[in-house]
C-alpha cells in the first residue's frame, strides 16, 4: 500500500470536518442592521420559546419552501431580513412566493417563471380579490372533492394570511414581547400597545422600537436598541436568551444537510472503490462515515436539548432517527466484514432519509410541542426510540438484501464467499430487527394501556408496527425450516423495506390517500414509486439462477438451491 | 474455492423438512397421529400462518378506510372466518364487487398456538441453546392468550362528571338503550330500558313494564348534528325537540375518521298508548343534545305524557351501575400559551365506596390512570367548554398478562440472539 492510500482516510476526515467547521462558522454579514444580533432574540411562537430566526426561516420555508430569498438584485439574503420587512410593510417586492399551478398562474396573470417559480406579494395584488373569490368557492367543497387547483387556491390564500399577520404584526401565535421572568406569560404585541404608549413595559417598548428604528431605516438606533435589549433579556431571561442564541447557531450549522452532502461523498467514494483503490477508498469511505455520525448525532443531542424531550417526537425526527440508525448499523457492519457493503447501506439510508427529513420540514417548525397524549418522555424514550431502531435495522436487512440481487444478477461479484456473508449480514440484522421492532411494539402496546386501558386496539399504526414483527418472525422462521436460503431471505428482506415504509408513511396517508385528489400527489407518489421500485427488485430477484451472472459458472449452479 | 457447503446452524438441521417423495407412487396410509403431530408442529405450517396473519392485518388495516375499528376488530380479527371485499384493496372512486373468504383472527392465532404447543412436544429439550427459545415462546403464549382473556372479558365504558357533580355508572360507547324514566317517586327513579338490538328492528315494542308501546321509526348509528328546520318543512318527528331539529344518518365513524373520533347515534320513534290507542307523537331522540349535557351532564330527555303523567326518554350508551360514587371536584385543561394545542388534561375526584369503606381524593392525568379494586380509570376526554371530564373506565382481568409476556420475549430474545452473536464473533474472530 502505498503512503497516499495509508492517509487517503485521514484527508478524507480532515476535509469534512473543515467542511462541516466551516459551514458553521460562517457568517455572511453585509448589512448596517445587525441581523445577526436580531436572530437571537427570543420569542414564543406555536408554545415554544424560540429565537427570531427560527421563526423566520420556518414562515419563509411553509411560503417559499427555502430557508432564504433573493432580493431585488437576485442576492441571497437571510430569512431574519425578510421577517423584518414583512413586519415592516417592506417585503412588498420579494419573490417569495412559490406558485407551480399553471391554472393558478393564469388567474393570478402572472407570467410562469420556470426553475423559480416564485412571486413576490405586490405581483400577486393585482388579482387578490379574484384569489379570494376562488378560495372561498374552494373552501364550501367538501375536502375530498377539492381537486388540485381548489388545494393550491387555499394553500396559496392560506401563505397570503400568514403574510399579513406577520405585517399587521397580528400572528395569533406569534408572542414576541418577553416576560419580566421566566415564569411569566409571554404577549403578543398588538395586545400590548397600551403600555408600549405609557412605556411601563421595557420588553414591548424595546420590540416596538426595534421594528420603528428599522421601518425608519435607522440603523445605528436599531443597533443601540437591540444592544440595550439583549443587556435586559440577559439580566431577565438568561436561560431563554442564551438557548435561542445556541438555536440560531444550530440553525446556521444545519448539520443536516452537510450530513447529506457527506453520505452523497461517502456513496460516491464506494463506488469509486469498485474500480480502484478498493480497500483505501472504502476506509476513507467509513471514516467519512464516523465523521458524518458524530455530526448526525451531535444535531440529534442539540434538538433534544433545544427541546428537552427524548430525540423523536414527529414524523419529522423519526427520519432523522431512523437514518441515524441505519448509518450506525452500516458502519458496524463495515467494521465487522470491512467489504464496503456497511458503507454503502449507511450513505444510502442516510442520503434518503435526510432527504425525506427535507421534505417533511416544508409545514413549519419541525421542533413542536407535543399534544397531551403524548406528553410523557419516558415512553417517547423507550418505545418510540425501540420502535424507530427496529424500522432501521428493517430497512439495513432490506438494503442489503437489494444489494445482494443486484450483484448477483448483474455482476459476478457474488461468489460463495462474499454470497455467505451477505447472508450472515442479513440474517443477523433481521435478528436485530425483530428483537427491536417486538420490543418496541410490545412497550407501545403497554403505553396504550397506561393512557387509556387497551393494550393492542388494531388501530392502523398498531397494526402496521405488528405487520413488521410478522415479517421478520416469518423470515426467521422461513431459514429456520430451511425453506429459504441466502438468496430467499434477500428477496424477503426487500419485501420488508416494502413493508416498514407503508407503516412508516403509509398508515398516515390511508385516510386522506384512498379517496381524494391529492392522492398522487407529494408523499403518497413517491411512497408507491418507493414500493413499485421494491417490486421490481424483488422480481428481479426471483430470476432463475441461470440468468444471474454471478451463478453462471457452472460449479456454482448446484449450490444455489 | 474451499468450502462450498454451508454450514447451518444445529436448529435449522433438526427443522429441516424430509425431502419430498412426490416423484414416486405412494400408498395412502391413514394419517397417524404421530404424523399429524408432526404436520402439526412443522415449521412450514408455521411460515403459512405468518403469511395468513401478515394478510389478515394488512386486509384489517385497509377495511378501517371505510368501517369503524369497532366492527373490524369484530369482523377480521375476532373472529373464525371473514369475507373480504375486493373493494377495500382500490381507491373508492372505483366500484368493484365480490371478494373473498379468509380465516379470521381467532382461527388463525389458535393455529398458531397449536404449532407452537407441538413444536415444542415434538422438539422439546432444555438446552441453553433452546432456553431462549423456549422464553420466547412461552412468552408469545402469554401474550396470545391475553389477546384472547382481553377479547372475552374486558369490559370499557366512560363515566362522565360534571364539575362539582358525582355520577356512579358508566356507559358503554358500543352499546346503546333507550331509556323510560318515571321521575314522580321523590325516592328513586323508575326506569325502563330497551336495548339498541330492539330498537334497530321494526315492529311495535309491547311490554308490561313500558308505560306505553314503543315503535322505532328510524335508528341511526351515527348521526349529524342536529339542524334547526322551519316548522312547516318535512319532519318525521311530530312532538319534542324533534320539531325544531332534525337530524340525518351519517356513515359509522371509520378508523381513520379525523372529524368525528366516536359514533352519535339518533333515533325517531314513535310512541303509542297502551293496546293499540292513539299515537303520542314521533320523537327525536339523541346522543347530540350537548347544550344540555353541558349544563347538566346528562343527555336533554324528551318529555312523554301520557295518563296525566310525564315521562322522561333517552337514547343513551348502555349503563353500568356501580357500588362506589366519583366526585369531581375540579377538572383542569390548559393549552400551550398562544395556541389551540392541548398541552394537558387532569381530573381532582374523590372517591367513595361505602362497600369497601373507601374515601379518597386522586388526581387522574393523562398518561397517569388511577388502578381501583380490578378497574382502571383514565382521563379520556372533557365536556366541552371544560365544565366537565370524562373518564375510561377499564376492567380487563388480562391486563397484566403483557407486561409479563414483554419481559418473557425480550428476554428470551436476548438470551437466544446473545448466544448466536457471541458464537459468530468467537468463531469469527477465531479464524
Amino acid at each position: 500500500m502505498n503512503r497516499f492510500a495509508r492517509f487517503l482516510p485521514a484527508l478524507v476526515v480532515l476535509l469534512a470536518l473543515a467542511y462541516v467547521v466551516s459551514h458553521a462558522v460562517s457568517r455572511k454579514e453585509a448589512s448596517r442592521f445587525h441581523f445577526q444580533e436580531l436572530a437571537g432574540i427570543p420569542v414564543r411562537e406555536n408554545g415554544r420559546v424560540k429565537p427570531l430566526d427560527t421563526v423566520a426561516r420556518n414562515t419563509l420555508m411553509v411560503i417559499s419552501k427555502r430557508r432564504y430569498f433573493n432580493d431585488e438584485e437576485k442576492k441571497e439574503q437571510p430569512a431574519i431580513r425578510w421577517l423584518m420587512d414583512a413586519m415592516t410593510g417592506k417585503a412588498g417586492g420579494h419573490e417569495v412566493f412559490r406558485i407551480e399551478d399553471d391554472q393558478l398562474l393564469r388567474l393570478l396573470n402572472l407570467k410562469p417563471k420556470p426553475l423559480f417559480y416564485r412571486y413576490s406579494p405586490d405581483e400577486i395584488a393585482p388579482k387578490f380579490d379574484a384569489l379570494a373569490q376562488q378560495a372561498k368557492q374552494a373552501l364550501a367543497l367538501p375536502d375530498d372533492q377539492r381537486d388540485m387547483f381548489n388545494q393550491n387556491v387555499l394553500r396559496l390564500s392560506r401563505q397570503l394570511d400568514l403574510y399579513m399577520s406577520l405585517q399587521d404584526l397580528a400572528a395569533p401565535s406569534l408572542l414576541m414581547v418577553a416576560p419580566a421572568s421566566e415564569n411569566e406569560e409571554w404577549r403578543g404585541l398588538t395586545e400590548m400597545s397600551a403600555h408600549i404608549k405609557s412605556g411601563d413595559n421595557p420588553a414591548a417598548l424595546a420590540i416596538s422600537r426595534l421594528l420603528m428604528a428599522y421601518a425608519g431605516e435607522k440603523a445605528d438606533a436599531f443597533n443601540q436598541e437591540l444592544v440595550s435589549y439583549e443587556q435586559w433579556l440577559g439580566e431577565h431571561l438568561a436561560d431563554s436568551a442564551s438557548k435561542a442564541q445556541f438555536e440560531v447557531f444550530f440553525n446556521r450549522a444545519e448539520p443536516f444537510y452537510c450530513c447529506s452532502l457527506l453520505y452523497v461523498i461517502m456513496f460516491l467514494l464506494v463506488c469509486v472503490s469498485w474500480v480502484c483503490y478498493s480497500g483505501p477508498l472504502n476506509r476513507a469511505a467509513f471514516w467519512l462515515g464516523v465523521v458524518a455520525l458524530a455530526v448526525h448525532s451531535t444535531a440529534i443531542l442539540a434538538r433534544m436539548y433545544l427541546l428537552n424531550r427524548p430525540p423523536i417526537i414527529n414524523l419529522y425526527s423519526t427520519a432523522i432517527f431512523i437514518g441515524w440508525g441505519c448509518l450506525l448499523l452500516g458502519l458496524i457492519i463495515e467494521e465487522i466484514f470491512r467489504n464496503g457493503l456497511g458503507n454503502v447501506v449507511g450513505a444510502v439510508a442516510g442520503a434518503a432519509t435526510t432527504l425525506i427529513a427535507h421534505n417533511l420540514s416544508t409545514d413549519g417548525d419541525t421542533m413542536e410541542m407535543m399534544r397531551a397524549v403524548l406528553d410523557t418522555n419516558f415512553w417517547l424514550a423507550t418505545h418510540v426510540v425501540i420502535i424507530n431502531f427496529g424500522y432501521a435495522a428493517t430497512f439495513v436487512a432490506g438494503i442489503v438484501g437489494a444489494a445482494f440481487i443486484l450483484m448477483g444478477v448483474f455482476t459476478r461479484a457474488l461468489q460463495p464467499q462474499r454470497l455467505r456473508v451477505l447472508g450472515q449480514v442479513i440474517y443477523g440484522t433481521i435478528c436485530f430487527a425483530t428483537l427491536l421492532s417486538f420490543t418496541g411494539t410490545v412497550l407501545g402496546g403497554i403505553w396504550a394501556d397506561q393512557s387509556w386501558g387497551r393494550f393492542w386496539g388494531w388501530d392502523p399504526k398498531e397494526n402496521g408496527a405488528l405487520l413488521i414483527v410478522l415479517w421478520n418472525a416469518l423470515i426467521l422462521h422461513a431459514r429456520w425450516g430451511g425453506m429459504v436460503k441466502q438468496r430467499g431471505m434477500a428477496v424477503l428482506a426487500v419485501f420488508g423495506n416494502m413493508v416498514t415504509a407503508w407503516s412508516w408513511f403509509g398508515v398516515n396517508m390511508l385516510g386522506v390517500g384512498l379517496h381524494s385528489y391529492g392522492f398522487m400527489e407529494g408523499a403518497a407518489f413517491w411512497l408507491i414509486a418507493f414500493e413499485v421500485s421494491q417490486l421490481v427488485l424483488i422480481a428481479i430477484g426471483c430470476l432463475p439462477s441461470a440468468y444471474w451472472r454471478s451463478f453462471k459458472a457452472k460449479a456454482l449452479l448446484g449450490y444455489v438451491y | 474455492m474451499n468450502r462450498v457447503i454451508v454450514s447451518r446452524p444445529l436448529s435449522e438441521v433438526e427443522a429441516a423438512p424430509k425431502p419430498a417423495t412426490d416423484s414416486q407412487p405412494r400408498a395412502r396410509k391413514p394419517l397417524s397421529p404421530r404424523d399429524a403431530l408432526a404436520l402439526l408442529a412443522s415449521l412450514r405450517l408455521t411460515v403459512v400462518l405468518f403469511v395468513l396473519a401478515f394478510v389478515l392485518v394488512f386486509c384489517g388495516t385497509l377495511a378501517q378506510v371505510d368501517a369503524g375499528i369497532w366492527t373490524v376488530v369484530k369482523t377480521y380479527f375476532r373472529s373464525a372466518y371473514v369475507w373480504i371485499p375486493f373493494q377495500i384493496f382500490v381507491p373508492r372512486s372505483v366500484q368493484v364487487p365480490g371478494g373473498f373468504p379468509f380465516p379470521g383472527g381467532w382461527l388463525i392465532g389458535g393455529l398458531l398456538l397449536a404449532n407452537l404447543l407441538a413444536a415444542h412436544v415434538v422438539r422439546f429439550r432444555l438446552t441453553w441453546k433452546r432456553a431462549g427459545i423456549l422464553l420466547i415462546h412461552s412468552g408469545l403464549v402469554v401474550m396470545m392468550l391475553s389477546e384472547l382473556v382481553t377479547g372475552l372479558f374486558a369490559v370499557e365504558g366512560i363515566i362522565t362528571i360534571v364539575e362539582g357533580g358525582s355520577s356512579s355508572f358508566l356507559e358503554l360507547h358500543d352499546q346503546n338503550e333507550l331509556a323510560i324514566i318515571d321521575p314522580s317517586d321523590l325516592e328513586v327513579d323508575h326506569v325502563v330500558v330497551i336495548p339498541e338490538s330492539l330498537l334497530k328492528e321494526d315492529g311495535l315494542i309491547r311490554d308490561d313494564r313500558l308505560p306505553f308501546d314503543v315503535e322505532p321509526v328510524r335508528y341511526m348509528v351515527n348521526s349529524t348534528a342536529p339542524q334547526e328546520v322551519d316548522p312547516g318543512a318535512p319532519n318525521p318527528a311530530t312532538a319534542g325537540d324533534g320539531k325544531k331539529a332534525i337530524v340525518r344518518p351519517r356513515p359509522a365513524v371509520t378508523g381513520i375518521d379525523r372529524e368525528q373520533s366516536s359514533d352519535v347515534p339518533s333515533m325517531y320513534v314513535a310512541f303509542k298508548k297502551k293496546g293499540g290507542g292513539e299515537s303520542l307523537g314521533t320523537y327525536l331522540v339523541s346522543n347530540w343534545w350537548s347544550d344540555y349535557l353541558e349544563r347538566h351532564g346528562e343527555y336533554r330527555p324528551q318529555r312523554v305524557q301520557v295518563n296525566d303523567k310525564t315521562y322522561d326518554v333517552y337514547l343513551r350508551g348502555k349503563r353500568i351501575y356501580k357500588p362506589y360514587s366519583v366526585y369531581l371536584k375540579k377538572f383542569h385543561h390548559t393549552l400551550y400559551p398562544g395556541t389551540d394545542l392541548d398541552k394537558s388534561f387532569s381530573s381532582e375526584v374523590r372517591l367513595v365506596d361505602p362497600t369497601r369503606h373507601e374515601d379518597r381524593e386522586i388526581e387522574i392525568s393523562m398518561n397517569e390512570p388511577l388502578r381501583y379494586a380490578g378497574e382502571t380509570f383514565y382521563q379520556a376526554g372533557f365536556i366541552p367548554g371544560d365544565l366537565g371530564t370524562r373518564l375510561q373506565v377499564v376492567r380487563n382481568p388480562g391486563w397484566l398478562m403483557p407486561y409479563v409476556s414483554c419481559v418473557m420475549v425480550a428476554v428470551g430474545m436476548l438470551v437466544h440472539f446473545g448466544l448466536h452473536l457471541a458464537g459468530f464473533l468467537q468463531r469469527r474472530y477465531a479464524a
